[in-house]
């Protein structure tokens, strides 16, 4: 704002130091806290509105400079600005043909938004300026303008040379006086009030020059005249004790210290002090005046015995915890509140058991109706503290009453319609429960409530998944909604049963979790019967007498009815499945259980258990394959609900019945298995003992590229956890599956793996520290316990445990699995801060990309991202196939049609007619329902062919697979970048950090992990490990692969010379070298005499001379400066010089690549191709014998400049999608794409980083709440710039609708066509047209 | 005056706010009238809607939200109560099964032009009740 602005905003000049009045201690007039610049304290009342604390909105203040000063945030721009402006007739010092062009182009309105564009124009126009000496237009010497010290500018006008004659006789024609000034100083001093002068005189062109506005954002704005003082509120006084005194808040006594100084120096020039006094205390505002706005600026001077930094403008802004993060982005709410959690599988799956007490806090307003009357009134007359009661009562005239006191009866009896009840939380209300860190949507859900007399919040195991919660002290969150729409949104969008599955993949993520697999593998045992008592008693466990079902056919007839435990799970699905108004037929599937054991096969047929022991990958959560997730396909989600509600409640009870815990005995090892395991170890360590002897008499072959080290290092590795594992299988068959609890729980998938099993009862193994074995943290070896030398080697010197935790850990070993765990402890540690930043930046970057109704996918600013979401339109959390991400599950769809089609077959249920809509749908698939359906014809060729496909099947599968592939369809309005940002996000703080990772069978490391997903996301220019992967033209031969090795892999001439000799003779000195054959063509290297000498020459030995003469592969090099026989070229020396610089020679491949490695592809085998540490792709496509087309790279920003934009775009998609799927993570490609795009999206690779997000969005709001707050603020109040306020981030801290979901539309009442005026008037703001909104800082 | 545009521009949002309890019970419902008028609509229809054809979750999710809001202060039902049913949620699911909402949904393309869909002309995917 200019200074008039500020004044006419302000209601009151400040112009007094003093805080309070010295007689009566009333805030003095004037001062900083003067009493119309708002109320002080709660009893006060503000003298400009006369409000209340509360009410007051504030009023503002200013202080006038009697001096200008610089603004410390506008520093570096005035700087700019005089860099580029005459000193001395304020011109932008462009020539005149240049200046028309920058000019058209900043005027350009599109350009508007773009701040980064014009950001660079600008620089274009300032180093055009910068450079200039001498001014176009009024032909003034300028010299370099430069910061000397802080918030200070000087001018060397000659560039510091003593004013010249010339420049003497110039300044004579000028009358100006200030011009003296000029004649004597080599540099002249820009205090602010001459920059004042300069910046007022630029012309208004000129300002549009500078990327301001010349009606609104002057650049003399930039220095302050007018200082303006906030209102009281936002700086409140805190008074605890009146009579001690009150603390000032540092604004309050910072604005005081500039008034004390102002008015100094308005009395100095008054009373004329001298120019020196003046100046100083000039000065020392300056630096009050930047310490007011911004008190870390760097470099001003310390204040003495200042013991916490001060709280400037910029500080309360700034951070995490500043106003644009802390306050504007994200705030503190009502009606929440927060709680340990516990388990209870009594609750159904999307309730939360909430505690009485909460209830009675926590309130929803509801209006009173003639349906509710009755209960609100009861309510009312409970009160608060009896619990079915209410809080507080808003009347129609907006009266409010808190029911804790007063006459409740008679408010209760004059309860009328319309009236609104703030009443207790009762059951079926609908609250959102979240659990932090929120990585993923479903972190938040909302849960229907359900009142407990407990005091945690409960809810069912199954949601711990999404949640990502356990039982160990966890706290979470819970809010209510206030409105019935907002309930409503919240139950439709948010509700438990509307998310099980994860859109990160469409995997189920609520699902049945640890006792309840437990219980159902034992359940579900072959040797499970009951008699008709027992069966119904187990049924009505899991019903809670909320619906009836057939009992089903016993299994046994005779000598007495038996059911099975199958047919619990049986009744359980169908009757799921026909609670959900679904029919049981299509529930089949059939694949092998989690583990390997004696019933694994497990296989539904029309919601029967037919046979296998269900378990983990049939219940629980992360499979496709699970039953569970097949009832919410086919049935519904609600289907799949009620499974899981009735399956917690009968596990529960299940287990309690019978009993199941884990003892002593379930982990101590018989006598047997001890001798097992003692032979073992002994072998392994005799084994181990060779290795190291080979080593110690060198006889041990090292592995290509490695040291004999390195060796022993991967073999006694490799070894050893061979011991581990043959170890954990002799005690897995030692162990009885039957009775032993750990081991049923591995089977089943529930909890603990086949190696904790084996770690508790045989071995622990090899502790592992940064991937290797224990390091050599003492004196030659990893503990003094152990002998120095090869036998520091041994297994047991470097950290392998021979001991099960049961038998004990020796001290060292104890020692080692320390080390291993701590270091497990600090990569968690460190895991977390950096995923939760990228997470953070990816979600700053995506967050406002949406499917818009016409289906691209576009940011709010209107730019499309991509075409189509993930190029087909898809939605990944509707895709059914559990391998390769197609929509729908065809060997399933059509397993369940046959089967249903053969039920009734001659009906009705043939494709209507080839309808042209219903076409539409199988457009995306139709080829491999083509491939699929001639696959299972040919099957059923070889087969017998009778068994083939009726033409009605077909049709009715076709129709199910479009019904299908239209319902996964993305619909418009998801907010697919959040989502994507998240699915990427959240499995990055799952990624255990293990660096590192062998490829192929070469000792070639590649990074992985979270250090490798931060580097192609920040879009890296230096990657910690490149790697180019080049196919092979012909990929058979090794002999093939070992030229083109050669052909890539850089060889020196030190490598292949048989010797390098220097040759003195009386009348010449030359080298000598001769080139080793034998080497040459066991490497089958391509290269001879003539390409050395080419290479020798073209390698920065332009003076040599090379001739070949004398034996063959012989080569003779001469200096030519050494022939001049005179001894100043002092031969003997360049000679020695060349000597020790020609081994490193690079005389064949590529000169930057240091190693290839030949590398047998993991698919084919047989098949070679080579990995090449480098990342020049261009060398390596052009190499003879390499399949250039098919080369790829994991350096993204390589693959760029090499390849262009759209290989990058693939490059980066297929990194990430390696880098996760190498970690076990699945990702469905859609959220990689929309990544890769948005990084791509505008012609060349921007990273997820502060400097990318900037050129990708230009809001500055959202610029400001992501990272560097006050440099976006500055930078926009310097060019005007505007914010369109379209975003996710800006219309959060604007307050207003997301342009998203429910946001993306509008909807109308129907009505009679009348106001048409009003109409088109309303037109004006509808959402999508957001008015502008200026910001101005 | 830089400032007083920031003020116009969330002004216009408050005006907005402002008029919903004037419009209809607080709903962001506004008066349109092209629909329901004759021969507007078919100028309209004549250009081809390219939007999707189904009801999206979102645009479920918003009606039924609206309408419980209406229900609930309110606004006489438009399908048959049964005797007990009282949750405005559940029958506005079930207005909304019958295509019975008098409301209509303007969808904005992303270059600012809308198309408007009466409920009547969208397919509803059931989606089922809730457990």
């Amino acid at each position: 704002m200019s200074s008039k602005e500020i004044a006419s905003a302000a209601h009151i000049e400040v112009n007094n130091r003093d805080f309070y009045d010295a007689q009566d201690r009333s805030q003095t007039r004037g001062g900083t806290l003067d009493p119309r610049l708002g109320a002080i304290n709660k009893r006060a009342v503000c003298e400009t509105c006369q409000e209340s604390l509360q009410e007051c909105i504030g009023h503002f203040g200013y202080i006038r400079l009697c001096l200008p000063v610089f603004h410390p945030g506008y520093f570096k721009a005035a700087l700019n600005t005089l860099q580029m402006i005459c000193k001395h007739c304020s011109h932008v010092m462009i020539k005149p043909s240049l200046r028309l062009k920058y000019v058209t182009k900043l005027r350009n309105p599109t350009l508007s938004s773009k701040s980064h564009i014009r950001g660079s124009i600008l620089r274009e126009v300032w180093t055009q300026s910068k450079k200039v000496s001498l001014c176009p237009y009024c032909d003034r010497a300028n010299g370099t303008v430069k910061k000397t010290a802080v918030l200070k500018i000087v001018h060397y006008p000659a560039d510091n040379k003593p004013p010249s004659k010339k420049k003497d006789e110039d300044d004579e024609d000028d009358v100006l006086n200030d011009d003296d000034e000029d004649l004597f100083l080599a540099a002249d001093d820009l205090n602010p009030l001459k920059v004042l002068q300069l910046f007022e005189k630029i012309p208004a062109e000129d300002v549009q020059l500078l990327d301001m506005d010349p009606e609104i954002g002057r650049p003399e704005r930039m220095l302050v005249q007018y200082l303006p003082v906030p209102p009281l509120c936002i700086r409140p006084t805190v008074c605890a004790d009146p009579s001690a005194g009150s603390t000032e808040d540092d604004l309050t006594v910072k604005a005081a210290e500039i008034v004390q100084v102002n008015s100094a120096i308005a009395q100095l020039m008054e009373k004329g002090g001298t120019t020196a006094t003046v100046f100083d205390a000039w000065d020392q505002m300056q630096y009050e005046v930047a310490r007011y706005i911004n008190s870390d600026q760097p470099g001003l001077p310390l204040v003495q015995g200042a013991a916490k930094p001060l709280r400037g403008i910029c500080q309360r802004l700034k951070g995490k915890t500043g106003r644009f993060r802390g306050n504007l982005s994200g705030k503190r709410v009502d009606f929440s509140g927060r709680t340990v959690i516990s388990p209870d599988p009594n609750l159904r799956i999307d309730q939360v058991g909430v505690p009485q007490r909460v209830a009675k806090v926590l309130t929803y307003p509801e209006r009173v109706t003639k349906f509710n009357i009755d209960l609100l009134r009861k309510m009312v007359r409970n009160g608060t503290e009896k619990y079915p009661g209410a809080n507080h009562i808003e009347y129609q005239d907006g009266s409010k009453k808190f029911l804790k006191y007063g006459d409740r009866k008679k408010i209760a009896k004059e309860l009328s319609f319309g009236t609104i009840v703030e009443r207790h939380l009762i059951d079926g209300d609908i609250v959102l429960f979240n659990r932090q860190p929120s990585l993923h949507r479903i972190s938040i859900m909302a849960h229907r409530v359900k009142i407990s007399p407990h005091r945690t919040f409960r809810f069912n195991e199954c949601v711990c998944a999404p949640y990502n919660a356990d039982f160990d002290g966890d706290e979470m969150n819970l809010h209510v909604p206030q409105t019935q729409e907002a309930r409503t949104e919240a139950l439709e969008l948010m509700g438990v049963v509307n998310n099980i599955m994860t859109p990160k993949n469409g995997e189920p993520l609520v699902a049945a979790t640890q006792d309840f697999i437990t219980s159902s593998y034992l359940s579900t045992r072959k040797d499970v019967f009951m008699d008709r008592a027992e069966f119904t008693r187990v049924l009505a466990t899991m019903s809670s007498a909320e619906f009836s079902l057939p009992l089903p056919q016993p299994a046994i007839q005779k000598p007495m009815e038996l059911w099975t435990g199958k047919q619990l799970f049986t009744v359980l699905i169908q009757s799921a499945a026909l609670s959900a108004g679904a029919t049981k037929e299509r529930v089949s599937m059939a694949d092998k259980s989690f583990t390997e054991s004696a019933d694994a096969y497990v296989c539904f047929r029309g919601g029967e258990l037919m046979c296998g022991q269900v378990g983990k990958k049939s219940l629980g959560d992360g499979s496709k394959k699970s039953v569970l997730y097949i009832l919410a396909r086919e049935c519904g989600n609600e289907a799949a609900a009620y499974a899981m509600n009735r399956l917690a409640r009968f596990s529960a009870r299940w287990l309690t019945d019978g009993g199941f815990s884990i003892g002593v005995d379930d982990v101590s090892p018989s006598l047997a298995l001890q001798r097992i395991k003692a032979r073992l170890v002994n072998d392994g360590y005799e084994k181990c003992q060779e290795f190291i002897e080979q080593l110690r008499v060198g006889k041990l072959a090292p592995r290509p590229g490695c040291s004999p080290e390195e060796t022993l290092e991967a073999v006694l590795n490799k070894e050893l956890s061979n011991i581990r594992d043959v170890a954990g299988k002799a005690c897995l068959n030692e162990i009885d599956v039957r009775t032993n609890a750990a081991l049923t729980m591995a089977l089943a998938g529930s909890k603990g793996s086949t190696i904790n099993i084996s770690q508790m009862i045989s071995c622990v193994g090899q502790q592992t520290v940064g991937g290797g074995r224990a390091p050599d943290g003492f004196f030659g070896r990893a503990l003094p316990h152990f002998e120095l030398g090869l036998k520091a080697r041994s297994p047991v010197a470097k950290g392998f445990v021979s001991n099960s935790f049961f038998s004990g850990m020796k001290a060292t070993e104890f020692f080692m699995h320390a080390q291993s765990g701590r270091e497990g402890l600090t990569d968690t540690a460190v895991k977390t801060a950096e995923t939760g930043y990228m997470q953070r930046r990816l979600v700053k970057a995506l967050e406002d990309l949406s499917v818009q109704y016409d289906s691209t996918v576009r940011s709010s600013s209107g730019s499309v991202i991509q075409i189509r979401y993930g190029d087909d339109d898809l939605d990944p959390i509707e895709m059914e196939d559990p391998n390769d991400g197609k929509p729908v599950n065809f060997s399933r769809l059509l397993d369940a049609m046959v089967k249903e089609l053969s039920d009734d077959l001659l009906a009705s249920k043939l494709l209507p007619s080839e309808d042209e809509e219903n076409r539409g749908g199988l457009a995306h698939c139709i080829k491999d329902v083509q491939k699929f359906l001639i696959k299972f014809a040919d099957k059923q060729d070889e087969l017998e062919s009778s068994f083939g496909l009726r033409r009605s099947q077909v049709k009715e599968f076709l129709r199910h697979v479009q019904a299908k592939v239209r319902k996964a369809t993305v619909e418009p309005g998801t907010a697919v970048g959040a989502i994507g940002a998240q699915s990427i996000g959240e499995p990055g703080t799952q990624m255990t950090l293990k660096t590192f990772h062998f490829a192929g069978v070469a000792s070639m490391n590649i990074t992985l992990g979270v250090p490798r997903l931060k580097e192609i996301i920040n879009a890296s220019t230096r990657i910690s490990t490149p790697i180019t992967t080049a196919p092979l033209v012909f990929d058979r031969e090794m002999t093939a692969a070992r030229i083109v090795k050669g052909r890539v892999q850089r060889t020196l001439l030190g490598e292949i010379a048989l010797y390098i000799k220097e040759v003195y003779r009386s009348d010449d000195s030359y080298l000598a070298v001769r080139l080793d054959k034998s080497v040459i063509d066991a490497f089958q290297l391509d290269v001879d005499i003539v390409e050395v000498a080419m290479r020798i020459v073209s390698h920065s030995f332009s003076k040599i001379r090379t001739s070949k003469r004398g034996l063959e592969n012989m080569l003779r090099l001469k200096n030519k400066e050494a022939r001049k026989k005179d001894m100043e070229s002092r031969p003997y020396f360049l000679m020695q010089a060349l000597k020790h610089q020609l081994p490193n020679v690079p005389v064949c491949g590529i000169g930057a690549v240091s190693r290839a490695v030949i590398s047998e592809s993991d698919s084919v085998r047989g098949s070679y191709h080579l990995a090449i540490e480098s990342d020049d792709i261009g060398s390596v496509m052009t190499v003879p014998g390499v399949d250039g087309v098919n080369v790829t790279c994991n350096h993204i920003m390589a693959v760029e400049k090499t390849l262009g934009i759209e290989s990058a775009r693939q490059s980066i998609l297929s990194q990430i999608a390696f880098t996760m799927s190498s970690h076990g993570l699945s990702v469905a490609d859609h959220h990689l794409k929309l990544l890769a795009d948005c990084m791509t999206s505008s012609g060349t690779v921007l990273g997820i980083t502060r400097f990318g997000i900037q050129k990708m969005r230009t809001s500055t709001l959202m610029l400001a709440s992501f990272e560097m707050t006050l440099d976006h603020l500055f930078d926009a109040a310097i060019h005007s710039r505007k914010d369109e306020i379209s975003g996710v981030s800006e219309r959060i801290i604007m307050g207003v609708p997301i342009p998203l979901g429910t946001g993306l539309f509008r909807l109308l009442r129907k009505s009679t066509p009348d106001d048409e005026s009003v109409a088109a008037q309303k037109r004006n703001i509808l959402l999508k047209e957001s008015m502008p909104t200026r910001v101005n800082i | 005056m830089a400032d007083d545009d920031g003020d116009g521009g969330m002004q216009d949002y408050r005006d907005e706010v402002n008029d919903m309890p004037e419009g209809n019970d607080g709903i962001d419902a506004m008066d349109e009238p092209d629909f329901g008028d004759e021969e507007d609509p078919n100028e309209e229809e004549e250009k081809e809607r390219i939007t999707t054809r189904t009801l999206t979750k979102y645009e479920r999710a918003r009606i039924l939200g609206t309408r419980a809001l209406q229900l609930s202060m309110g606004a006489p039902p438009m399908v048959e109560i049964q005797p007990g049913e009282t949750d405005p949620l559940v029958i506005a699911k079930r207005e909304l099964q019958e295509k019975k909402i008098p409301i209509t949904i303007r969808r904005f393309l992303p270059d600012g032009s809308y198309e408007d869909w009466p409920l009547d002309d969208l397919t509803i995917p059931s989606m089922g009740q809730a457990p």
